[in-house]
């Protein structure tokens, strides 16, 4: 069996570690008693502005399923961070939807990078077979 | 491949080591995770998923998403023995309701069970998992070890389901993309 080398970790890995960090740091957030602060908001703004240039700049490195995926991921984190700012501006209702779309499209980052981290490995342990 | 993975337990804490188990084979790049869950089914037969404390909206949310995967991995006759005592989640009709049609097409209950993939009895719980694996062994093998059974549907299997509809049930967004614990279960 093709079992892949633990020390290749490389910025894939931690671009979905710091996307699975900013998943958790938001649904905390959403559950406080009286909501997310501004403060944590523009935070949160600012934290997926920083994971899509990370994803950005790992592009050219990934194959071309990778590829695809991580260019969806950097989407849906730029949708995070729209969404972050306008919560951030909003109250009542508003705030609420654009809480709940920020945590929708954090997670659908997550998941993005999640697939290109698979495709990734998948083609390094066929290469390993 | 991509798969929905199911593995059932007899205890709660043996299902939260399966989860960490799970995360280790992904941290040592033998598995790629997309998401995880613990379920617990009580032994009056009822549901539960452990869940962060969150809006209940969204608790709502996946409520109804898990109970619509755990449909999904029971196959479509086998559906008709996961949730024959009415179990749900939450608000998790929309897939017993979707199963329940399916379901019809089995004459009897032994032929739903032949054809069952996942179960989950009462007392047990099982770790739901979205998984890309290029071998079932790396899972099969550690979790047998924990003493879990591994139930398996490929990703496009799933999709083939009559009552499939992505939009409603977008599964994969309802588990946890990390490791999450809930604080009742600290020691791993």
């Amino acid at each position: 069996m093709g079992k892949i080398d633990t020390n290749i970790k490389d910025a894939l890995d931690n671009v979905r570690a710091a996307a699975q960090g900013l998943h958790g740091a938001i649904s905390d957030a959403a559950a406080k008693r009286g909501g997310a602060t501004k403060a944590d908001l523009e935070a949160f703004a600012q934290k997926a502005r920083a994971v899509a240039e990370s994803a950005k700049g790992s592009l050219n490195a990934q194959n071309e399923a990778a590829k695809k995926h991580l260019a969806d991921a950097v989407t849906h984190l730029e949708a995070t961070q729209k969404h972050a700012v306008e919560a951030a501006k909003s109250s009542g209702q508003a705030f609420q939807t654009s809480i709940k779309k920020t945590l929708a499209d954090a997670r659908a980052s997550v998941q993005k990078i999640s697939e290109a981290v698979a495709a990734k490995r998948s083609a390094v342990s066929n290469k390993t077979k | 491949m991509r798969n929905y993975i199911a593995v059932v337990f007899n205890d709660t804490g043996k299902a939260y080591e399966g989860l960490h188990a799970l995360w280790q084979l992904d941290d040592h790049m033998e598995v790629t995770v997309h998401g995880a869950a613990v379920v617990h089914r009580d032994s009056l037969g009822q549901f539960q998923v452990d869940t962060k404390e969150t809006h209940p909206a969204l608790a709502t949310a996946v409520g109804v998403g898990i109970g619509a995967l755990l449909g999904a991995l029971a196959g479509p006759a086998g559906a008709a023995v996961g949730a024959a005592k009415g179990a749900g989640i939450g608000a998790a009709t929309g897939g017993v309701a979707g199963l329940a049609a399916d379901a019809g097409r089995a004459d009897t209950r032994e032929q739903a069970a032949l054809e069952a993939g996942f179960v989950l009895g009462d007392g047990q719980s099982a770790v739901i998992a979205d998984v890309s694996e290029d071998w079932t062994s790396p899972i099969n093998t550690r979790m047998k070890s924990l003493g879990g059974v591994v139930y398996r549907r490929a990703k496009s299997d799933l999709e083939g389901d009559s009552w499939y509809d992505s939009y409603l049930y977008p599964y994969d967004y309802y588990l946890y993309p990390y490791e999450y614990v809930p604080p009742a279960y600290p020691v791993l």
